[in-house]
């Protein structure tokens, strides 16, 4: 039974959100638990499967039982479970899991007689995003990543208003990046004849120095570009995930544009392996420049939001940054960074909005301004709240530090130092936003534990988002102290091996 | 003659996958955007199929099979059915976009009477 | 040598489809537009069809050339917007066009390194598709090579572009439907579309009347057939939404509705990906891998390639049904603007 556990993590959430599509018409109440059920499955499977990787390595499975054939490679589909996604299946599958139990009150306030597909796209986008980290074959990427593009084009629709057009613009922004990363798809597949990574990957070294390649590689990283809103795609995430309700950026936030990242580091690691890019420094050293640049614009752009929910998208595109610049250092630590910090940051951006979805759901709105007293208010929130930015600031023993530590370890022994600049500097500026939210929120209202001072009345959020919330900031430090672990049993073999230390 | 032939059909394949972009990204009516994103995706499926056509091939369907008079296939003389397939996938996704876009443009035109992205803008302004 | 029979043809082709582009993105009438996009899905249809790519090309036909134009008339109608101003900015859109044109350069960098347009032995045509061409018989018994692909060697591939028509219908119903009741107080109502008066197309109505039953006849056709010719799920599907659009269009849409209620034609979307879904799970069940319909041979009759020909009907099956009745609601919504009273 357990070499089915690879499909299994796909099916849970697809038969889910077909059977809750299906029933939304006569049982409506049924959606949210069929969704949180088929998540759960997922969850369960990615998460024994983290184990087995571990104990015994990549787990390769064949849909239609069509595997290798002589002389002619793998002829069916292949998903893998290696080392390089499994912390991150069960890591998108946990926090979607957590997400759709977070979800509810919001859905049932902010969409209040609108729900009847909300779960069903809710769980069609996990299903998505899943398939992306878990597919072994190239063009089964576009078709999954297309699953999750129109799944989050519609929950993001669901915000009504300006909504719509931040909806059409990621609509036309993420074609585009899908198109062209299948069009390089298409440059590859016309010099290796296959479609299935491990056969490609084979396949590359044999052909040298080959044009075609080198454009089909630029393109499928333009299209996964596009998807994880790097400079200078970036135009379409902060209005995105501002309009949209909180409900969906929850879950569109922490994860769509990670899996984006993992597309990115599968076909750097894997399909062309890195001594591609060890052997074209100059694009190596324009790529790091657009990371710090897009680290540092986005530092700069958050200083002068006022919108809460602006902020933390803000604060999602300069994470890309570090993400992207890390796995181009092509250096171990460089790489090691960058792997760490996809989960570690799915984590904190999770834990981000979720607390800022229950500052919404109690006070409205998510202006700046209007937080005054917030801390009084609702004090667990904060609390979480505070923890989260601290790891994104990264305070250690979050696992914020752990990854820059990494991310800066690898800028520093490739001599790269705007990049160490740029860390340093989006570290400063999230500093000073949380020293801003922290003096709005609790300075700037009388302290009522001083005599003489009015009471401020406690409003925490329901005990169903907050428990969630506060679930996975703590989860921010387990994973901080879970790091070196983790680094040691997986992480590090998903290093190529012939990787300078 | 024969270089020329096979030269054109890749460069006019990337003419017009280049007008499909333009369109999607200068053009301020969202409807036209719409037809760009289709004419750039019908322009990637023709690059497709033309690196897997065969010359002087057959289509992919054995005929010989289906009299019952079925002997090995000269496989040089049979299309390549891979590409094909892949675009069959890609026509569908395609249109599955499409449709998406235009829900949402019929739906931003509702609220601001206008498919012109910057007409939209300064309304939104307001 | 290019494979149709004669070049100049081929050339022809490749020509016209590069000016309705630029014509179908240029003209300011976007009707015109949507007419002239028609138009250029034609075109490539048949470039399509030269190089032996049928089934692709009878998809475009049904799917790109039809079901699209369709699409795109029915949200200029509802919303009446026929011309679109010539707008300034013309200082980005070159901007754009340099950017474009340098990307048009790099791609065609790579052109000398690609194999020779037509090479039999070419990676692409001599790596896994000769499996496909020389195995297709023996392992499922489907001539259509086409068929047996997308169905059961990749199979996979073809159960999440099904779930693509699938998340798009439920999209556009989330993003488009609107209550009745709630109209007044919700969003500002839509342009009035032109009134519609049934009684001045008689000959409209009976002719299409007529029309319907073959047009199922042969949907149905193309989706059993699709072994053994050009067809299938998709193809088959879409002729079916479209035969059931066709009244929508002709008489009115709660003509349509009365016969297929909002209910059923939802429920019915998601009943088809159900349907393949479930396929492949069964093969789990009977022991082998997700949707090896091979292992069905211990519950449909014959041997294990008999049993993949029937596991790949019944998939396509479940793909024609999704793709019709997908078809159809995103038309409605389109047409009525998500209201579901009255449309094209």
């Amino acid at each position: 039974m357990t070499e089915q556990l690879p499909i299994v993590i796909i099916l849970g959430p697809l038969l889910g959100a077909v059977l809750a599509a299906f029933t939304a018409w006569f049982r409506p109440k049924l959606s949210h638990p069929l969704v949180v059920v088929g998540l759960g499955i997922s969850f369960a499977a990615a998460l024994k499967l983290v184990f087995i990787v571990a104990d015994s390595g990549a787990q390769k499975y064949w849909l239609g039982g069509w595997g290798t054939k002589q002389g002619h490679g793998v002829v069916g589909i292949q998903i893998t479970v290696d080392h390089l996604n499994t912390l991150l299946l069960a890591a998108v599958s946990g926090i979607a899991l957590l997400t759709a139990q977070y979800t509810k009150r919001l859905v049932d306030a902010e969409l209040a007689g609108r729900q009847r597909y909300f779960y069903a796209l809710f769980s069609l986008l996990v299903t998505g995003l899943l398939g992306i980290t878990i597919t072994g074959d190239i063009f089964n990427l576009y078709v999954f990543m297309e699953i999750a593009a129109l799944s989050s084009y519609a929950l993001i629709a669901y915000g009504r208003g300006r909504a719509y057009m931040a909806s059409f613009n990621y609509l036309i922004m993420g074609t585009m990046g899908a198109c062209l990363y299948l069009l390089g798809v298409g440059f590859v597949f016309a010099k290796a004849g296959t479609l299935n990574i491990d056969d490609v990957s084979a396949i590359i070294p044999e052909l040298g120095q080959s044009q075609a390649l080198f454009v089909g590689f630029v393109l499928i990283l333009l299209g996964a570009w596009a998807k994880m809103a790097f400079f200078p795609f970036h135009g379409w995430l902060p209005n995105a995930y501002a309009y949209a309700p909180t409900a969906s950026t929850a879950l569109l936030a922490p994860l769509a544009t990670k899996v984006s990242v993992y597309a990115m580091l599968r076909i750097m690691v894997t399909v062309y392996s890195i001594d591609y890019i060890i052997h074209s420094p100059a694009t190596q050293s324009l790529v790091l420049y657009l990371s710090s640049l897009a680290i540092v614009a986005a530092s700069f752009f958050s200083l002068t939001q006022t919108n809460l929910k602006k902020l933390a998208a803000y604060f999602v595109l300069s994470e890309i940054g570090y993400m992207v610049g890390g796995a181009w250092l092509a250096n171990k630590p460089g790489l090691t960074g960058a792997m760490v910090h996809v989960v570690a940051d799915a984590a904190m951006t999770s834990a981000l909005f979720m607390a800022i979805g229950c500052i919404v759901y109690r006070l409205g709105q998510a202006q700046l301004d209007d937080l005054k007293g917030v801390f009084f208010k609702m004090p667990v929130t904060m609390a979480a709240f505070v923890v989260t930015m601290a790891a994104l600031i990264g305070v250690p023993p979050t696992c914020g530090f752990f990854s820059k530590w990494y991310l800066i370890q690898g800028a520093a022994q490739a001599g790269v130092w705007h990049f160490v600049a740029a860390l340093l500097l989006s570290s400063l500026v999230k500093a000073i936003i949380l020293f801003r939210i922290i003096e709005i929120g609790y300075n700037r209202v009388p302290h009522p534990a001083i005599e003489g001072n009015p009471a401020i009345p406690r409003n925490e959020a329901p005990l169903s988002m907050l428990i969630p919330t506060v679930a996975m900031a703590l989860g921010l430090i387990a994973l901080g102290l879970g790091t070196s672990t983790l680094v040691n049993t997986i992480i590090s073999k998903a290093l190529p091996a012939a990787l300078t230390p | 003659m024969q270089n020329l032939i096979s030269n054109f059909n890749y460069v006019i394949v990337v003419i017009l996958m280049m007008i499909g972009l333009w369109s999607m990204l200068a053009q301020k009516n969202l409807i036209k955007k719409c037809i760009g994103m289709a004419i750039f995706q019908t322009g990637i499926i023709l690059f497709f199929i033309s690196i897997g056509a065969k010359d002087n091939a057959l289509i992919p369907i054995l005929t010989e099979a289906a009299n019952h008079t079925y002997h090995d296939p000269d496989v040089a003389k049979v299309a390549n059915p891979l590409t094909q397939i892949l675009m069959l996938t890609a026509i569908v996704v395609g249109v599955a976009t499409l449709g998406v876009g235009l829900a949402l443009a019929q739906k931003i035109y509702q609220q601001h009477s206008s498919f012109d992205e910057d007409e939209i803008l300064e309304n939104q302004r307001k | 040598m290019s494979t149709l029979p004669i070049w100049q043809f081929d050339a022809l082709l490749l020509i016209m489809v590069v000016l309705f582009a630029v014509v179908a993105l240029s003209i300011r009438n976007l009707m015109g537009a949507a007419i002239v996009f028609g138009a250029y899905s034609f075109m490539m249809c048949l470039i399509w069809a030269g190089m032996g790519a049928v089934d692709v090309a009878f998809t475009e036909a049904a799917v790109g050339a039809g079901v699209s134009t369709v699409f795109v008339m029915s949200t200029l109608y509802n919303t009446g917007a026929t011309m679109h101003r010539r707008t300034g900015g013309l200082a980005f859109k070159l901007f754009i066009g340099v950017v474009v044109t340098v990307a048009g350069v790099f791609l065609l960098s790579a052109l000398p390194d690609l194999p020779a347009w037509g090479d039999p032995d070419s990676p692409v045509n001599a790596a896994v598709a000769p499996y496909y061409i020389t195995h297709t018989i023996a392992d499922a018994h489907v001539p259509n090579v086409v068929t047996s692909v997308l169905a059961d060697y990749r199979g996979f591939d073809t159960l999440l572009e099904t779930t693509v028509v699938f998340i798009a219908c439920i999209a556009i119903y989330s993003i488009l439907r609107v209550d009745k009741a709630k109209l007044e107080t919700d969003e500002p109502a839509v342009v009035a579309a032109p009134r519609y008066d049934p009684g001045d197309s008689l000959i409209v109505r009976q002719a299409s009347r007529f029309m319907v039953p073959f047009m199922q006849l042969f949907a149905l056709y193309v989706i059993a057939h699709g072994h053994y010719s050009p067809g299938g799920g998709f193809q088959g599907g879409v002729i079916l939404g479209a035969s059931l659009i066709l009244l929508a269009i002709s008489f009115d849409l709660k003509f349509l509705l009365r016969q297929w209620s909002e209910k059923t034609l939802m429920m019915l979307v998601a009943s088809g990906v159900f349907l393949y879904a479930a396929v492949g799970l069964a093969c789990v069940f009977m022991g082998g891998n997700y949707l090896d319909y091979g292992e069905l041979n211990s519950i449909l009759p014959g041997e294990r390639d008999m049993a993949r020909s029937h596991g790949i009907l019944l998939v396509e099956i479940g793909v024609g049904i999704t793709v019709m009745f997908s078809m159809i609601a995103i038309h409605i919504n389109l047409a009525s603007n998500g209201r579901f009273d009255r449309g094209l």
